[in-house]
């Protein structure tokens, strides 16, 4: 670390005098049964325990699992595993912005609650860290801590927790991934009253403790990726989180899932040495619609995607039908040379669209689950049984999407393809073992649509959507 | 669950060479007794954190060193926000037969940011290398690296803090 002369008369000093320094404590000194010195003010019987602790270990007594107060030796870390950081004193001078709560609860345990206030650091982008600041009612101590929270602007805690199960309350905040894609992104912090600081528990498999859709690496493809959907929430005092058990497609601001999934749950422990660690809580069925988890019952699995009914409506040439859903439009099939298609549209434009089909159709359902900012139709034909063809108005035109992606547009002996009811436009593609995979069609640009892969399903009857049932 | 570790035997072979170490970081023999105890009591109470008996002294040094650290945090928050390197000269029953030299180079030591100090004890005292260093210290190498030149030229300059030193003399 040094080469020169007077470096190395320095370093001779430092040596000598560091040597010379430890020396002063000889085996004599150390007390037989030192106890360890209390940390904390409060909880005698605590340190009692503390005590005691000492003593057995040096009986050689091994300690499990006593429940008591976190001392700072619980900080002491741990080979690989992420050390407790305790917070650097700063921010004192920073402010509460308007939009920000205060929160309330009980750190200390005296049944009195603590207001924690958060005072954001001054950046041009609101991007800087909180301060958090209380007065702890048992005391009058003054503490603090500091929490990246991604944003500045309107700190507001969840409900506290009891992750210990000591009796006080640890605060609970979220941090929100400014980069996350749709879907959002975050993560809880958890503080805890220690060593006098309010100091951020660290979470073991963090990944675990997310909440927003979690890309699978690997999965990326061109107009979609796989990803878990998870979240996390505090319930009657504890933290949870919870994962999809399968893993859905995400492309082009839509991800397909059906609207109840099954998910593994866990609920998080704070430990004596400041880490959460995760307990495996089954599995809970999430409803969607009603934001609702119930625990799984045996053989729980997602529901089926809500496409075994079919629009079969259609006109033929020379008949016309009126879209109320979505974009407002009528469409005739004109047959004066070759057949073409006649859009009407609310705002008074008429578009001529040219079909290159024998025999067309059109089904009376728009396809707003491909295209739903204009006019959209579903081609068919009468004497080709596997012709679909989707057309999106462009402008004052109407455009053939291309299919693209991994998926043909077809419906033959191992692609069905149909409408449902509400516009989404499906193709199950059959695998060698008799199952199908679901794949629901996007618009990907303006000219393009491409298919995500959903769920995997068998047919009573593969020519009968309304067959479909899990294998 | 079967510990992996001796602790006992840890104890007997290792606690007086933590508590050096301990006293070297903190300067207050009192207070290195109770971080080398809350090191083995930590141990004690999760055994299973060390599998490897011969990783069990570099876990309790990093033990030994956080805590150190948590203690002097403390002591400064005690203080009611003194300047973070305000740190109490050793007790005389601790300092009463360190000679004159050494005492000007322990007191500047103990002048230097928790993390120099840190680094000059564990490469000067503890003999370790720069990446047990950086191990310890959960930092890389070259942090170890600029550390210790920043720290060493911070201790000369405490070792001197009214002016330039005279050749050969000392500021007593």
């Amino acid at each position: 670390m040094s080469t020169t002369p007077d470096t190395v008369d320095l370093e001779q000093r430092l040596r000598a005098a560091l040597t010379a320094r430890a020396d002063l404590v000889r085996p004599e000194d150390l007390a037989p049964l030192a106890p360890a010195a209390p940390l904390r003010p409060r909880w005698s019987p605590w340190v009692l325990l503390a005590t005691a602790a000492a003593v057995l270990l040096v009986l050689g007594v091994v300690l499990q699992g006593l429940g008591r107060d976190p001392r700072s030796d619980d900080v002491a870390p741990r080979p690989d595993e992420p050390p407790v950081v305790l917070p650097d004193d700063v921010g004192r001078h920073w402010e509460a912005d308007d939009v920000s709560t205060p929160a309330r609860l009980d750190l200390d345990g005296d049944g009195t609650d603590e207001v924690v206030d958060f005072l954001g650091e001054p950046t041009e982008d609101f991007d800087g860290r909180t301060r958090l600041e209380t007065t702890l009612s048992s005391t009058g101590e003054d503490l603090y801590g500091i929490a990246e929270l991604g944003t500045t602007i309107g700190t507001t805690a969840l409900p506290p927790v009891d992750a210990d199960g000591d009796g006080d309350q640890e605060l609970v905040l979220r941090y929100d991934d400014p980069a996350a894609g749709p879907g959002g992104g975050g993560h809880p912090l958890v503080f805890d009253l220690r060593d006098g600081l309010l100091v951020e528990a660290v979470a073991e498999e963090p990944e675990l403790l997310l909440s927003g859709d979690i890309p699978v690496p690997g999965t990326k493809t061109e107009h979609y990726e796989m990803v878990r959907q998870q979240d996390f929430w505090v319930e009657d005092g504890e933290l949870w989180s919870s994962r999809s058990v399968n893993a859905y497609a995400r492309g082009n601001m839509t991800i397909v899932r059906p609207l109840v999934t099954v998910r593994d749950a866990w609920t998080w422990r704070l430990t004596e040495d400041g880490r959460l660690e995760h307990v495996d809580a089954g599995c809970l069925r999430h409803d969607v619609m009603d934001d609702a988890r119930t625990p799984c019952e045996d053989g729980a699995a997602d529901d089926l995607p809500d496409v075994a009914d079919v629009a079969e409506e259609s006109i033929g040439l020379g008949e016309s039908a009126t879209f109320d859903d979505g974009y407002a439009f009528t469409a005739r099939l004109e047959a004066v040379a070759d057949p073409s298609l006649v859009v009407e549209g609310a705002d008074g434009r008429t578009i001529d669209h040219a079909l290159d089909v024998a025999d067309p159709r059109v089904l009376t359902t728009q396809p707003v689950g491909v295209f739903a900012d204009g006019a959209s139709v579903v081609i068919a034909s009468s004497s080709d049984p596997g012709y679909v063809q989707v057309l999106r108005q462009d402008g004052g035109r109407l455009r053939a999407l291309d299919p693209v992606g991994e998926v043909d547009l077809t419906d033959d002996g191992s692609h069905r393809t149909w409408l449902t009811p509400d516009g989404t436009l499906v193709t199950a593609v059959a695998a060698e073992d008799g199952t199908w995979r679901l794949w629901f069609w996007q618009t990907v640009s303006r000219s393009e649509m491409a298919a995500l892969p959903g769920a995997v399903v068998c047919f009573d009857d593969p020519t009968d959507p309304s067959t479909m049932r899990r294998c | 669950m079967e510990p992996s570790v001796d602790i006992t035997e840890l104890y007997a072979a290792h606690r007086l060479a933590l508590v050096r170490l301990a006293v070297l970081l903190v300067d207050d023999f009192a207070s290195a007794e109770d971080v080398v105890q809350d090191a083995f009591a930590a141990l004690a109470r999760r055994p299973e954190a060390v599998r490897d008996p011969s990783k069990a002294l570099a876990y309790l040094r990093i033990s030994v060193v956080n805590t150190a650290r948590s203690a002097l945090r403390r002591r400064r928050t005690a203080r009611a926000y003194s300047p973070p390197h305000d740190v109490a000269a050793p007790s005389p029953e601790d300092s009463a037969v360190l000679a004159e030299e050494h005492r000007e180079v322990i007191e500047a030591l103990h002048r230097l940011a928790p993390r120099q100090r840190e680094v000059l004890v564990l490469r000067y005292w503890s003999d370790l290398s720069e990446a047990e260093i950086a191990k310890t210290l959960d930092v890389s190498r070259g942090t170890v690296k600029s550390t210790a030149s920043r720290a060493l030229v911070a201790l000369e300059k405490g070792m001197r803090p009214t002016g330039p030193r005279s050749e050969g003399t000392e500021q007593r």
